[in-house]
């Protein structure tokens, strides 16, 4: 190797270092402190004394004031997720299909409507949806929750599935018709096929969503025994004295599916992004 | 009508519904409710409202110049082809890949002036105390910030990069042979095909960066002394007050900031769906 | 097995109309071609058949039931697409099958009819490939299959064989036209080729800007086409076309062309004295010792004849010589046609004397 060759990957080592430590450092954090122990935690320390998986344990067996409903919490940011994906999925796909594929009078009309839905900041929205809720008598329904999120997510995903759709080839649809297609045909058994690597992606988007989303669960649900476990961990900040290695460790055990989720897919994540939201 | 378009309308029904009762209604009625003058004139007594009005630009300006000068650096660096930098990049995905709360949470902790990371390492080499990070309403801002910048960082970098990679290469051989150096290519080869996307790009992250509650809210609450909200905050601070008025009277202002950005985004995009 | 009506068919897209009132009659197990330049509504006209565009006015009538209302589905008609249109996800045997399972029929009859159909286009080996798996030719033939299987009362083909490569299309034409005579369904067939139309037509209908210039078998547009349009289209290299004065006198008629002469048959149309346009094909141009003058420019053998380029007092002169030609370019030729072979036209209407 040439000291011309040698100085180019110093270079390139002085950006990556400090790139690594920047992104990684704030995640080790959270998993320092899941694995300390209460008193090793706050002693500043690179790494514990005595490593433990005990708070993880405290996690699931509910140990704490800040965790007794764990479970419950668990699995309702799983469902209210899941049915958020279900729902916007079944609903983008049936829009972005009438108004790509049958052509529908005011498609256009509707596809302005969400995409300019979509680009209103969603912390402007919370407030009148949150004040619409509440008129609705839906406050404090996990159904709230869901019907907002999925408010939320289909703009996007209709106009990723509409740019999706629009590049099949139109025969397709003629040679169906031909073939006797109706157009209830064409949906079920030409375009979904045709469509399912964009489903796929924008279900996992939708679903994503939803498990992140903070604002709009703490504004519309506020039983314990409801909320998701986004808002339990925002709990802890309520007491000064807080045990910070569990709300680390419960953060840890929130964070960790859907950043998988985000490594499995993130080809179609970015590729997706890319040719929708920010073309040149 | 056909029967395409029967099952056209059909199937925009669930939609429409959607829009209507979850959009629609709520912002008419929410236009409604903040008709009256007085909300306003009571706004903009609220000492704490024209605090926030410069907080966000300020937020908006920096957060959002700061992170794509460092992205569109960035760009560059991660499309070098080497396999460690291949490695890294799938850490430095990592801030976007993973939700806000924990993340934020942890800065948050790090910064704690008694027995945070920050402040302990800073006594390890310095033996000084370090400062108050989030008691000081510009410190705690900035700090913000920080995080914001922290947490969109990647996935700008990766529309840059995008945008980079789709430059033909002959473009920079033609410009190694006419003698251009590194900031000549730049300024004569990536910067002329990247300035649309960069603009773009920088509108939309003014729009998200506009409506990012997390990053202050999680990490500052609006404090101390509610000195560090910015509109997305301060919204949602007046809900918490009962004061409903006032926060629809909060999103009503902040309108003109936002419906300009928004209404480019929207044209950019419905003009390429036509295409 | 059934006849299809054109009855004054006009189609408009927003306000330009682009079909002008079109009417064609089509006989039960005709094979119609319809051929123009780019653009001229040939595509348009086959979709409106298929119920893929709706007909502005006019009416489209398969046999007796005119259908300008009826869903494609319900028109019993099965299509070719220039880009095949299969069904990415479904395998050959899934694609010629599926217009039969949309119509709920017996899975043993679906495999009858589609072994048959693949037995018949030579594809029983690629039945359980995908599309993509195929090559160009294998894909036309799957395409036609899924029409076979149909079995329906008319056949249309939009320019089917355009992606294929020369030879693989020279040999798609004899199959499409051998699976005519097998089948002697109704074919309306589209294409820009005119060697495609003459070779495999019953009846070809030549199109030019939205209206039928002329409808007749190969042969006799070849042999008297209507106008000038018709003249120039068909036939390759195409008709030579003149500016002459008409000439008669004591029962002998010719044409008159920069200082030329040349002789028409006995019984030639048209008055002393008018200004026609002359059209002579390139092989009914004889070298002699008497006609037109000019300089041979460009000569092209091409194995079975030779062609010859020749400049003639501005114009510029296509000549088709069987066999070898001695002739080399800066020869200076004289060109005369046959009597029989010259075809004239109203200067300025176009059309045929
Ligand atoms: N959906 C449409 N909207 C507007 N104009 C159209 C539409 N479809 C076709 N046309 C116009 O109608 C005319 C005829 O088109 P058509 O496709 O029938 O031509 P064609 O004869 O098949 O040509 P080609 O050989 O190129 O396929 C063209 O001028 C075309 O621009
Ligand atoms: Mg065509």
């Amino acid at each position: 190797m040439s000291w011309k060759k040698a100085g180019t990957e110093a270079r390139l080592l002085l950006v990556g270092i400090p790139v690594a430590l920047w992104s990684a450092f704030p995640i080790y954090h959270i998993f320092l402190f899941a694995i300390s122990s209460k008193d090793s935690a706050f002693s500043g320390a690179l790494w514990p004394a005595q490593p433990t998986l005990r708070n993880f344990g405290a996690v699931f067996k509910q140990e704490h004031f800040f965790l007794y409903h764990f479970w419950q919490q668990m699995w309702n940011s799983l469902w209210i997720a899941a049915t958020v994906g279900f729902l916007t999925l079944l609903i983008a796909t049936c829009a972005a299909f009438a108004i790509s594929r049958l052509r529908v009078r005011g498609g256009r009309l509707v596809m302005n409507a969400a995409l300019f839905t979509y680009f209103i900041p969603a912390a402007f929205l919370a407030v009148p949806m949150y004040k619409a809720m509440s008129v609705y008598g839906l406050l404090n329904s996990s159904w709230s929750l869901v019907l907002a999120m999925v408010t939320l997510a289909s703009p996007y995903a209709i106009w990723v599935l509409k740019q999706a759709s629009d590049k099949l080839p139109w025969e397709l649809d003629e040679a169906a018709r031909i073939d006797g297609a109706t157009p209830m045909q064409l949906f079920r058994l030409v375009y979904l096929p045709l469509m399912l690597p964009s489903l796929v992606a924008i279900g996992t988007y939708a679903l994503l969503l939803a498990w992140n989303e903070y604002l709009y669960a703490f504004l519309l649900l506020s039983k314990e025994t409801n909320v998701t476990l986004a808002v339990a961990l925002g709990h802890f900040l309520s007491a000064d004295d807080s045990p910070w290695e569990l709300l680390m460790a419960t953060g840890l055990l929130y964070g960790l599916p859907p950043a998988a989720i985000y490594y499995v897919f993130r080809r179609y994540m970015v590729g997706g992004l890319t040719a929708g939201a920010v073309k040149a | 009508m056909t029967s395409m378009q029967r099952w056209g309308l059909a199937l925009l029904v669930p939609y429409v519904l959607l829009f209507l009762v979850f959009v629609l209604y709520p912002v008419l009625y929410g236009f409604w409710l903040a008709r009256s003058p007085a909300a306003y004139a009571k706004l903009f007594e609220d000492p704490v409202f024209f605090r926030t009005v410069v907080n966000t630009l300020v937020f908006v300006v920096v957060a959002v110049n700061v992170k794509f000068v460092i992205a569109l650096y960035l760009s560059g660096f991660f499309v070098n082809t080497r396999p460690w930098i291949r490695w890294l990049s799938v850490l430095f995905i990592l801030p976007w890949a993973v939700p806000s709360i924990p993340t934020i949470f942890s800065v948050r902790f790090m910064l704690n002036p008694e027995w945070g990371m920050v402040n302990s390492i800073i006594f390890r080499l310095t033996g000084a105390d370090g400062p108050n990070w989030l008691t000081d309403p510009t410190l705690a801002l900035s700090m913000s910030m920080l995080v914001h910048v922290w947490k969109s960082l990647p996935f700008w970098t990766l529309i840059l990069i995008a945008g980079r990679l789709a430059i033909p290469k002959e473009q920079y051989e033609a410009a190694s042979v006419d003698g251009a150096t590194g900031w000549q290519q730049f300024r004569y080869v990536t910067w002329p095909s990247m300035r649309t996307l960069y603009l773009t790009s920088t509108i939309l992250s003014m729009i998200w960066t506009l409506g990012d509650f997390n990053s202050v809210y999680l990490l500052t609450g609006g404090g101390p002394a509610d000195l560090t909200h910015v509109l997305a905050t301060l919204g949602i601070r007046y809900i918490r007050l009962d004061q409903l008025e006032q926060a629809m009277a909060t999103i009503v202002v902040s309108m003109p900031l936002v419906l300009p950005l928004v209404w480019f985004m929207v044209r950019r995009l419905s003009r390429d769906g036509t295409q | 097995m059934a006849s299809v009506h054109f009855r004054d068919v006009r189609k408009s897209f927003g306000a330009t109309e682009i079909l002008h009132g079109v009417s064609l009659d089509i006989a039960d197990g005709e094979f119609v071609v319809l051929v123009g330049p780019s653009g001229c509504g040939k595509s348009t006209l086959l979709r409106m058949l298929a119920g893929l565009e709706e007909v502005t006015r006019g009416e489209i009538a398969i046999d007796d039931r005119v259908v300008n209302e009826v869903d494609s589905k319900d028109r019993d008609i099965a299509m070719v697409f220039q880009s095949y249109a299969l069904y990415p996800h479904m395998t050959v045997r899934e694609n010629m099958g599926f217009s039969l399972r949309l119509r709920k029929a017996e899975r043993a009859i679906v495999d009858e009819r589609v072994g048959r159909a693949a037995q018949i286009l030579n594809l029983q080996a690629y039945l359980e490939r995908y599309p993509r798996e195929l090559s160009g030719g294998q894909r036309q033939r799957v395409a036609m299959g899924r029409a076979i299987v149909r079995d329906p009362k008319v056949f249309l083909f939009d320019e089917p064989l355009s992606n294929l490569d020369a030879k693989l299309r020279v040999a798609m034409r004899a199959e499409i036209k051998a699976l005519h005579q097998r089948l002697k369904t109704t074919t309306v067939y589209v294409t820009h080729d005119q060697v495609e139309a003459m070779t495999m037509a019953d009846r070809i209908a030549v199109m030019n800007e939205g209206r039928i210039e002329q409808l007749g078998e190969p042969l006799a547009l070849y042999d008297r086409p209507a106008n000038l349009f018709v003249a120039e289209f068909i036939g390759s290299p195409a008709m030579n076309l003149l500016d002459a004065r008409l000439r008669r006198s004591d029962g002998a008629a010719w044409v008159e062309l920069a200082g030329a002469r040349w002789a028409l048959a006995a019984g030639a149309p048209g008055a002393d004295g008018q200004q026609v346009k002359v059209g002579v094909r390139p092989e009914h141009l004889r070298l002699g010792a008497e006609g037109l003058a000019g300089e041979v420019v460009v000569v092209e053998p091409t194995g079975a004849g030779t062609e010859l380029v020749v400049q003639c007092d501005g114009a510029s002169l296509t000549v088709v010589v069987h066999g070898r030609s001695g002739a080399r370019p800066g020869d200076r030729v004289l060109l005369a046609p046959g009597p029989d072979h010259v075809h004239l036209f109203d200067a300025s209407s176009g059309a045929r004397l």
